[in-house]
């Protein structure tokens, strides 16, 4: 078993070579042929590699020094002595121990800590008044660098590392010409013996020419703290073992333009990337700043004390942050604790929430009690509303369990302290600034993340995307060759030993949506919960992942339940142990859940990953990569139901006329409603997006099974449309025919202002007759797409369907925005009555046993199934004072059904559509799932 | 605990020294320790300069309110509708109708308890009147209950007349704790002084004629105002608000039978009214179980849940009770004000104890409504109007809003 899992495994995740590696140094441990994430293991076998991809890698450098690298390190040489810190080093010294000492620094994750930055900026202020001499200084550029591309790339002259790797051009010839004019302008250089490395120039493309500061006649002095010069550069870089961040110290002869460079580190540092950042644990004190006004805590109690030991603040267990904006909140611990236990006495029901007033604002503080502790989350109402925090500490709660088995487990070990810090950052982070969240997001998908964020964070299940038949068998046959295990090396009979796991079951994830899953829905909700907290879904989102390898035992709910109280009588929940494998590359994620010890062997100990198994889950993902222009397809295109912009519904005095003349085009007879007959025709298919049908001819690329079943009475506008996977019979052509005047009409606004019918109307009609005209005609024509958003919520599956990003980013208008924050928040109170439904229901199933079963409450609003609001809007900037701004009215209308299985449906669309449509939308939902 | 479904407990801010204890439903009084632990905890927070609000459980609410920094209430809850808007609500009734009794000062500078707990004893007839579940709702909304009379312009002209002949400006007609018509400087009293007024009035014991002091909490905290009070029929009084002149004698012999005798038929007609608290001559849709109409410039409220003059008998047994249909509508007008109409005054609260959920939205909320199996609610905004309605459930929801919308036109210029 050890010999196995130590053997040296397969690089890279390219099946054909694993598999050929595999069958010949089995049992040969080579350090070489390490993955990159090997070192990253922790002593628990717990693994969160992260690589960003390398754009992103690049764009993250001014991170590691929070406060503008180049300018910190900026030291100016006032005494010879202070200089050259680095020449003064032993020469001497062996040059193998230093690269070992290279090679280490290397593999650490870099930690800069800026802390002469003020001094030295000090001293430079100072420095023109010192004279006109060229003042000598050093500056650190971080730069990424891969020696993989390196090595695919083909026989590179290994004395041209600098040139390959770093994209430094260095022409000895030319540099002791260059050095000698230099040392004629600073005699104080001690370089004697070395050549030193001059930046001649820079190859385009390469690292050095992305990071913008590295100029030429820069002197390379030092890589990673390492001193090289052209003796040594070429072997201290070959020590680089993957791809990476290195630190260059460079000395520059020329006093830059400051001000520019400032400038430019802002830049960088305004679009990088936070989450990232949040996520790799470094240094976020920004961000920790801007919530530090916030109160905000999160704090793990002991309830029983003893009453021997009197140390101070004995009964926390657990706190974060330890800052200024928790002070308060934890002075009052012992409000908390008192509360907890005598309400619990005097009224037998556990404490949920208490809300206080710190610093004039309101507080929800939220309980959850467990043996003798109590976890405690604080966070202000007005960013986190009461509701919202119910759900937050159940989720907290659940994925701290998830994580580590049991609340007690994960807080009362001093180890898991740092973790928790940073799972807790990242919460509060969440809670507090979700637009914060992802700058490097497009405006609309970041506002469309900040205010769904609210709502969809409380949901117990993740966004769902539906692909077509074909491409989702191709991916649940890859996900089930996966799960099966009986590849050469998995089968038991390949080393004739038992299978160190078992897969329980796998799911795939792109951009953040599942695309399929193979677990079952608590564990699916598990893993979500957990992806979820780490941030991993918006990660994906943008390609950032490079490789993403998580490994760690987890411990899902439904299998931690005590034998015989879950399942059918009969079988029990094997005494396993489970872990939990998630392995990311590009917009992909495929996390897999592992059972040891039930029929394979039992882990010992704490495994850590075992390559075999993360090189099968990356070769199914790399299997399946082909597959993204195809789901990005889906997702660019219109959702299921097609939206509308509401910005479309409210006449600005400029397009009234233009919409009026569009909507007297689109009456249509069979259509009552767009909601409807689009809701009828697309729950069951889906669309490419409208600008592509103007092409026509992007049906060849779609995959197999293309133009299948054209139904044969389409108009060629819907041929094209359905051509791709229409399988409906006739019975469909009423439907298509909504959906297809709706493109058209959505086409014309955009595209056939008609001007004729503009001046002509302007002419002969007064503006208030134009409006009345307007008016009438859109109320009773009907016919135009009135459904602005959706959500829906299957508890079954543990999935939700919500319009993708790219469709909302196709909507922009200045209300829409407005509209969808209104909607999720909306959405949030409706669900919250919903759950009281929910809870009510269950409570009475529990009581039903007892006591009789019509005892009904005399109170409350009672089992409520439907709870709708309408809300108005007026155009931001009316400017004309005479009439008042023309009013628009929406619905949110959410509905619970109860049978056969809980499910939730939220929708948001226009006043004017009528009931049955709404009705109608409400009974199609059931098909919207799957 | 058991049995007891709400309860007040007043305690001295400073020291902590229990006043009274006052309750709803059947149970024995908490016992000291705990409320001497809830204060507790309250007073801790407020030595760490974080105010306790209020913590719920499972099954119970708690909440804390501190007034002038001398009077601590600690309200306590197993009820499922008594939402923490309700709660701070009474909590905010309880202690102004201490004030309306026996004045700020007293309350503000305690010298001495027992005194002090003397003294409160007579609150405790409409203390309990606020904390028993009533059929009104004044105490909820802030405004005050209305009976549309069915005589409503002679009646008023009457009481006009009689104010103005015993020399004051404040007459009001109240008929079972609910105003029929009063004097226009009357209405521009505080919303709560004149929902308390008629909230002392009705908690009054009987008498054919009174002249009570009370202190006004928002005009006049600390300078008493006479209250005279006459019986004219059996639940229906007129009362008037006035200095030291005229004496109470003086207006019950000279002016009261002058001219309210003429008016003996309308006064009781009042009384026939009350249980819809409108003429069934005005029309009312089938489905239409209950409605609460808030004139919130006028600071009137019409409600009530029997609003079929005549009630077909139930069909299948689903019928709701009248307490549950009181509770429903409650219930859905707190939902509506907390989650989604903008607040109807900004001026009314200093710290925002409650949480504001519908400052988050950028659209303004004007309709919502509810649909369940054994009812439907329908609530709608206008700029100075509120309606809620209550439907069986067997009215279509698509057309409870066309419903709402006639019944509001139908009410748009009712007199009440």
């Amino acid at each position: 078993m050890e010999e196995r899992r130590s053997r040296g495994p397969a690089d890279g995740g390219e099946n054909e070579s694993r598999e050929r590696e595999s069958s010949s140094s089995s049992f040969s441990s080579s350090d070489d042929l390490e993955p990159e994430w090997f070192d990253s293991v922790q002593k628990n076998g717990e693994l969160f590699y992260l690589e960003l991809s390398e754009g992103e890698e690049e764009a993250l450098l001014p991170v590691n020094s929070p406060e503008a690298p180049s300018v910190n390190h900026v030291r100016f040489q006032e005494n010879e002595a202070e200089v050259m810190p680095a020449s003064q080093r032993k020469e001497g010294k062996k040059v193998e121990p230093t690269l070992k000492k290279l090679s280490r620094i290397l593999k650490k994750p870099q930690k800069h800590v800026g802390k002469k930055g003020p001094t030295s900026i000090l001293k430079q202020q100072s420095s023109p008044k010192t004279g006109g001499t060229v003042q000598q200084r050093y500056k650190d550029v971080c730069i990424y660098v891969n020696p993989n591309r390196l090595s695919s790339s083909g026989e590179g002259e290994p004395a041209e590392l600098l040139q390959t790797l770093v994209g430094i051009i260095h022409q000895p010839s030319w540099s002791s010409r260059q050095q000698g004019r230099q040392g004629g302008q600073n005699g104080n250089l001690k370089y004697t013996n070395e050549e030193k490395l001059v930046v001649h120039g820079l190859v385009p493309g390469s690292s050095a020419i992305k990071s913008t500061q590295i100029i030429i006649g820069d002197a390379l002095i030092a890589v990673n703290d390492v001193d090289v010069s052209s003796e040594n550069i070429e072997r201290v870089l070959s020590c680089i073992p993957g791809p990476m961040q290195v630190k260059l110290t460079f000395e520059t002869p020329m006093v830059e333009a400051e001000i520019s460079m400032k400038q430019k580190e802002k830049q960088v540092q305004s679009n990088m990337n936070n989450l990232a950042r949040l996520l790799l644990g470094e240094d976020n004190s920004d961000l920790q700043l801007a919530i530090q006004e916030m109160p905000h805590i999160a704090m793990y109690l002991n309830l029983k004390l003893d009453s021997d030991t009197s140390k101070e603040e004995q009964e926390i267990l657990y706190q974060y942050p330890i800052s200024e904006a928790s002070r308060k909140l934890k002075s009052v611990r012992g409000i908390f604790l008192t509360l907890c236990d005598m309400l619990h006495n005097v009224t037998g029901g556990h404490v949920i929430s208490s809300s206080l007033i710190v610093s004039g604002k309101l507080v929800h503080v939220a309980y959850w009690k467990e043996s003798d502790k109590l976890l405690l989350i604080g966070l202000p109402a007005e960013q986190v509303p009461l509701f919202q925090l119910k759900n937050m500490i159940s989720d907290v709660a659940r994925t701290l369990k998830v994580m580590y088995s049991s609340l007690d487990s994960a807080f009362c070990q001093v180890e898991n302290v740092p973790r928790l810090d940073h799972f807790f950052s990242l919460l509060f982070q969440r809670a507090l600034q979700p637009a914060r969240f992802n700058p490097t997001a497009s405006p609309s998908t970041q506002h469309y993340d900040a205010c769904s964020a609210l709502l969809l964070d409380s949901l117990l299940g993740v966004r769902w995307l539906a692909v077509p038949e074909d491409i989702k068998m191709e991916i649940d046959t890859a996900l089930s060759d996966l799960e099966a295990a009986d590849f050469a090396e998995l089968s038991e009979d390949y080393f004739n030993m038992r299978r160190l796991y078992m897969m329980l079951g796998s799911c795939f994830f792109y951009k953040g949506y599942l695309i399929s899953s193979h677990l079952p829905k608590d564990d699916l909700v598990d893993i979500a919960l957990y992806c979820r907290h780490y941030c991993l879904l918006p990660l994906a989102a943008e390609q950032r992942i490079g490789q993403l390898v998580i490994w760690r035992e987890v411990f899902p709910q439904c299998h931690r339940q005590p034998f015989g109280a879950s399942g059918a009588e009969g079988y029990r929940e094997p005494e396993a142990r489970y872990f939990l494998l998630i392995v990311g590359l590009k917009y992909f994620m495929l996390p897999v859940l592992l059972e040891a010890g039930g029929c394979t062997a039992k882990a010992i100990g704490n495994p850590g990953p075992d390559c075999i198994y993360v090189d099968q889950v990356k070769a199914t993902l790399l299997q399946l990569e082909g597959l993204d222009v195809t789901i990005e397809e889906q997702l660019g295109g219109p959702s299921s139901p097609c939206l509308s912009c509401v910005d479309w519904f409210l006449p600005s005095s400029r397009d009234k006329l233009e919409s009026f003349t569009n909507t007297k085009i689109a009456t249509f007879p069979t259509s009552k409603s767009a909601l409807f007959m689009d809701a009828s025709s697309s729950l069951r298919t889906r669309r490419p997006s409208p600008s592509r049908n103007s092409g026509g001819s992007d049906n060849g690329s779609e995959g197999p099974g293309d133009g299948a079943g054209l139904s044969p009475h389409s108009t060629p506008v819907l041929e094209r449309k359905y051509g791709r996977r229409e399988s409906q019979g006739s019975g469909d052509s009423e439907g298509s025919g909504g959906s297809g005047s709706l493109f058209k009409i959505t086409k014309k606004r955009h595209t056939l202002p008609n001007p004729f019918n503009l001046g002509s109307l302007k002419k002969n009609l007064s503006e208030k007759e134009t409006e009345e005209l307007y008016n009438i005609i859109k109320l009773t024509s009907g016919s135009e797409n009135t459904l602005f958003h959706y959500l829906s919520l299957e508890t079954v599956q543990g999935i939700y369907i919500c319009p993708t990003h790219k469709e909302v980013a196709q909507l922009s208008g200045s209300i829409h925005p407005q509209l969808i924050k209104n909607f999720h928040r909306c959405c949030l109170s409706i669900r919250s009555v919903f759950q009281q439904t929910l809870y009510e229901k269950k409570m009475n199933y529990l009581d039903a046993d007892t006591s009789s079963e019509l005892k009904k409450t005399d109170s409350g609003l009672g089992p409520v199934k439907e709870h709708g609001v309408l809300f108005e809007c007026c155009p931001g900037n009316w400017t004309d004072q005479k009439k008042s701004p023309p009013k628009m009215t929406y619905w949110v209308v959410g509905r619970l059904f109860l049978e056969p299985q809980p499910q939730e449906f939220y929708v948001c669309f226009h006043d004017s559509v009528t009931e049955v449509a709404v009705e109608l939308a409400f009974k199609l939902s059931y098909g919207i799932a799957l | 605990m058991e049995g007891l479904r709400l309860c007040l407990v007043c305690l001295t801010a400073g020291s902590g020294v229990p006043v009274y204890f006052r309750g709803r439903g059947v149970g024995r009084q908490l016992p000291f320790s705990v409320i001497g632990s809830l204060n507790g905890v309250h007073m801790f927070g407020h030595s760490q300069d974080v105010l306790l609000s209020s913590t719920c459980t499972e099954n119970v609410r708690v909440l804390w309110k501190t007034f002038h920094d001398s009077i601590s209430l600690i309200v306590i809850s197993s009820e499922e509708d008594a939402s923490d808007l309700y709660l701070h609500r009474l909590m905010d009734n309880v202690f102004h109708a201490m004030v309306l009794v026996i004045g700020l000062d007293e309350l503000v500078n305690i010298k001495n308890v027992e005194r002090l707990k003397k003294d409160l004893r007579a609150c405790y007839p409409m203390i309990d009147s606020l904390l028993l579940a009533s059929e009104r709702i004044g105490d909820l909304v802030q405004c005050v209950d209305c009976v549309m009379a069915y005589d409503t312009p002679v009646l008023q002209e009457c009481l006009d007349a009689f104010s103005r002949a015993a020399a004051s400006d404040f007459g009001c007609l109240v008929a079972q704790g609910k105003v029929v018509v009063a004097t226009e400087k009357w209405w521009r009293l505080a919303a709560q002084e004149v929902m308390l007024l008629t909230w002392l009035v009705a908690s009054l014991a009987p008498h054919s004629s009174r002249d009570y002091p009370v202190y006004l909490p928002h005009g006049s905290p600390t300078i008493p105002h006479r209250l005279l009070t006459f019986q004219l029929v059996p639940g229906v009084h007129v009362c008037m608000l006035c200095g030291p002149t005229p004496s109470l004698h003086k207006v019950e012999t000279e002016l009261v039978e002058v001219f309210w005798k003429p008016l003996l038929e309308p006064v009781k007609a009042c009384l026939r009214v009350q249980r819809r608290s409108f003429p069934a001559s005005i029309p009312l849709h089938q489905g239409v179980l209950g409605l609460l109409l808030i004139k919130r410039d006028q600071n009137r409220l019409l409600f009530t849940v029997q609003a079929q003059s005549v009630e077909k008998p139930p069909r299948d047994g689903v019928e709701l009770s009248l307490p549950e249909r009181r509770s429903i509508l409650r219930s859905f007008y707190t939902l509506a004000v907390t989650q989604y109409f903008s607040p109807e005054r900004s001026d009314e609260r200093t710290l925002p104890l409650l949480e504001e959920f519908q400052a988050g939205y950028s659209h303004r909320a004007s309709e919502c409504y509810i649909a369940s199996s054994s009812h439907k609610c329908y609530g709608l905004q206008m700029e100075q109007c509120q309606l809620f309605l209550l439907f069986q459930p067997m009215v279509p929801t698509f057309s409870l809003r066309r419903i709402a919308n006639e019944t509001l036109r139908t009410f748009k210029d009712a007199p009440f």
